[in-house]
């Protein structure tokens, strides 16, 4: 299989960053979603081998794709979102070394998309992750919000970019990531990227990277958790927030069961 | 109907003058081994410079264009002169410039910031400085303050040059720091001994006035332990249509406890490609402080860099950038965290109108060692019109636990909430509007001395009009 080039940078920037692009060997099985105008549909997608999925979301339609990343695997996701639409993605990484990319077009009139993704990456684990959120049309919106955990030598690059192009205006936008390192041979990347060519938007990025914060661990250290437990139940809270917003018992108890829980997860 | 709100280009009347220049002083354009050899002989380099320049031309002949930023297809290396013969040697009184020349620096100010505010001033015209002189009294206090090519001929500073120069920027860097090695010329030494605090500037001005031509000007500055220094530096031309270069180079050591400001107003006129390499080294404790003003050029690549070496080290880079019609102004800066404790902090402004292309980019870098490091950035960009372009790229790379990296940026455009509540508190809404933008960019004026910041608001040249439709 030949190495194929993803996850490009929409604009690059310097080269030695190695944030421009990544090669891979992908072969991908493809997918198409349509959700037609004023309908409403929700996929859950366990990916487990190399996949392209198309999306389309109509006039006033809303779709909700959640994605769980358990294996090594590449990804490409292309959405377009009409007049009015919305469409939320959740997507949880908890397993392997993945590459994935989001590419979303806001066409429509007021259209929306929010992105809420969650990682953890342990041992040797990576993640090489690319979003490209483009607003086109008019008073558009997108929220993304990236919270993840490293450990031990994980590997993780998050780029996303907010491009407002020329007449998506009254479009806002916004990003944020939040990422906890955990251990003192993490390597992390943030690349968060804002492109205007129109006057009349707003757009924000924000990103904090470091340690748990020393007065949450003294607080728990003071009521007798030792610190390995602590770690471990700050990874398993920013991982629940997202768990929970899928909505779907059987996915839920999935990852549950992959993530190595049991039945407290229920509880 | 809405009236858009009309914010003026910067008027740069005031710097676009020149005198002809006698072109037999011109090198021959292009850059071949026999122009470097010949710069190195008109220059009276020592064997190890003219050697330096031959080795930077072969790296600059297989080094590779940048591949990220602006478009600079435009500039044609064959067409630039690099070098152009001094009319008269280097004078410290200014009674003894070229008449023509004296003017020129007349007009910019320069004798009279001399006199006012200033501890020593160096002036280059083209390639090679006329003038430079530096206060009885400093000099008495054993900081030194010359150019570079009569620092390398001193034996007292000449291994001292030779130890740093173009060691933080190496010509393999770029292709543009080859260049730089090959053909530089002009550019100021300053020396601050241990303990000494200049309390006063010294200020370095450079005027590209030739057509066609580059400017390569190095400026390399140490700052031994316990001292503190404001150097501050002013460039411009006047406007012609062929493009222009300047690949200047600027090297910083910042020792331990000391603290470097370096402030930059740059007016190149717009046929200027600007791809200048700054960069700073700083010890245990010690600080760099970089301001920057970012005006004029039609293409910029400019990123000063600080490489916090020592524990405790800090970095703080304050940015203005204003790009108007036919600019594209891709600027920032990086900081490389490489020992514990370090701290950085990046706050930048830009705005874009007429078709102006505004680039904030950096690169934070926190390396293994850097435990206990904190760095913030926070980049605000103004959009005053749909025709130009405001790109945010920075980016983080963070590789240990042990520290705290916050980054934050916003883009958008005048506020109607703040106009309207300054209106509700009296004022018009032409005034409402200045005001705003005028707060906009004081993060970068604050930073200045009154002299340099009464000149950027000059630049800037606010004209507020419109109202809301």
């Amino acid at each position: 299989m030949t190495k194929t080039k993803l996850n490009i940078l929409p604009v690059p920037t310097f080269n030695r960053l190695g944030v421009n692009f990544i090669e891979r060997e992908a072969a991908f099985d493809e997918e198409n979603i349509s959700v037609p105008d004023g309908a409403e549909r929700q996929t859950i997608q366990f990916v487990e081998t190399d996949c392209k999925t198309t999306a389309a979301v109509g006039k006033n339609a809303k779709l909700k794709l959640v994605q769980i990343f358990t294996d090594s695997c590449a990804s490409v996701l292309k959405a377009s979102v009409a007049d009015d639409a919305q469409f939320e993605l959740i997507q949880l990484y908890i397993g392997g070394d993945n590459a994935s990319e989001i590419i979303t077009e806001l066409n429509g009139y007021k259209s929306a998309f929010t992105a809420e993704i969650g990682y953890d990456l342990g041992a040797d684990e990576s993640l090489d992750l690319n979003l490209d959120v483009s607003h086109y049309g008019r008073r558009s919106t997108s929220d993304i919000t990236a919270n993840g955990v490293m450990r031990g030598n994980a590997q993780k690059t998050f780029k996303g970019t907010i491009d407002f192009r020329n007449g998506a205006s009254g479009a806002k936008g916004s990003e944020k990531e939040d990422v906890i390192l955990m251990s003192g041979t993490v390597m992390n990347r943030t690349v968060p990227v804002i492109l205007c060519a129109e006057e009349d938007v707003e757009g924000s990025h924000g990103a904090t990277i470091g340690r748990i914060d020393e007065q949450h661990i003294y607080y728990m250290r003071s009521r007798g958790i030792p610190e390995e437990k602590i770690c471990e139940m700050i990874t398993r809270a920013r991982l629940d927030r997202i768990i929970k917003k899928i909505g779907d018992k059987d996915a839920q108890e999935r990852i549950c069961g992959i993530l190595g829980r049991g039945d407290e997860d229920d509880e | 109907m809405k009236e858009k709100t009309q914010v003026a280009d910067i008027d740069r009347s005031l710097y676009d003058f020149r005198y002809e220049e006698d072109e037999s002083s011109f090198l021959d354009s292009g850059i071949t081994p026999d122009i470097i050899r010949e710069i190195s002989a008109e220059k009276g380099d020592p064997a190890w410079m003219t050697e330096f320049r031959l080795r930077s031309l072969e790296i600059y002949n297989r080094a590779e264009m940048p591949q990220w930023g602006p478009d600079i297809s435009g500039l044609d290396m064959d067409r630039i002169v690099t070098y152009i013969r001094p009319k008269k040697g280097m004078q410290s009184d200014w009674n003894d410039v070229p008449d023509d020349i004296k003017e020129t620096f007349e007009k910019l100010g320069i004798p009279q910031a001399e006199r006012e505010s200033l501890a020593g001033v160096g002036a280059q015209y083209d390639s090679e400085l006329v003038y430079h002189n530096v206060r009885r009294e400093v000099a008495e206090s054993g900081v030194v303050y010359t150019d570079l090519e009569s620092a390398m001929h001193d034996e007292r500073y000449a291994d001292m040059i030779r130890s740093h120069f173009m060691k933080l920027v190496p010509p393999s860097d770029h292709k543009f720091a080859a260049l730089h090695g090959a053909v530089w010329s002009g550019g100021s030494f300053v020396y601050v001994p241990a303990g000494v605090h200049l309390e006063i500037p010294l200020q370095s001005y450079f005027r590209l006035n030739a057509r066609g031509a580059g400017q390569f000007e190095h400026t390399l500055i140490i700052v031994e332990e316990n001292a503190y220094l404001h150097f501050i530096e002013g460039c411009s031309a006047p406007k012609y249509y062929e493009a222009s270069l300047h690949a200047g180079c600027v090297e910083l050591y910042v020792g331990r406890n000391s603290t470097l400001r370096y402030s930059t107003i740059e007016n190149w006129s717009k046929n200027m490609y600007n791809l200048n390499t700054k960069r700073a080294v700083v010890a245990e404790g010690g600080k760099v402080e970089w301001v920057s003003g970012s005006f004029g050029s039609h293409v910029s690549y400019l990123y000063p860099m600080s490489i916090l070496n020592g524990r405790g080290a800090r970095a703080e880079f304050t940015g203005i950038t204003f790009a108007g019609e036919g600019q594209n102004l891709d600027t920032g800066a990086k900081i490389v965290h490489n020992a514990p404790e370090t701290s950085s902090y990046m706050n930048t402004r830009s705005i874009s109108k007429s078709g102006g292309i505004s680039t904030f980019r950096s690169a934070v870098t926190i390396n293994e060692n850097a435990v206990g490091s904190k760095s913030a950035v926070s980049c605000e960009s103004l959009m005053l019109d749909s025709i130009s372009r405001s790109d945010t790229i920075p980016a983080m790379v963070v590789k240990t636990d042990k520290a705290d990296v916050g980054h934050e940026a916003r883009i958008g455009r005048i506020s109607d909430e703040a106009v309207f509540y300054l209106m509700s508190r009296g004022l018009d809404e032409n005034a409402a509007k200045a005001l705003i933008v005028s707060g906009f960019a004081e993060n970068v004026s604050k930073e200045l001395p009154l002299e340099y910041a009464v000149e950027m608001n000059n630049l800037i040249n606010l004209e507020m009009k419109g109202s809301i439709g």
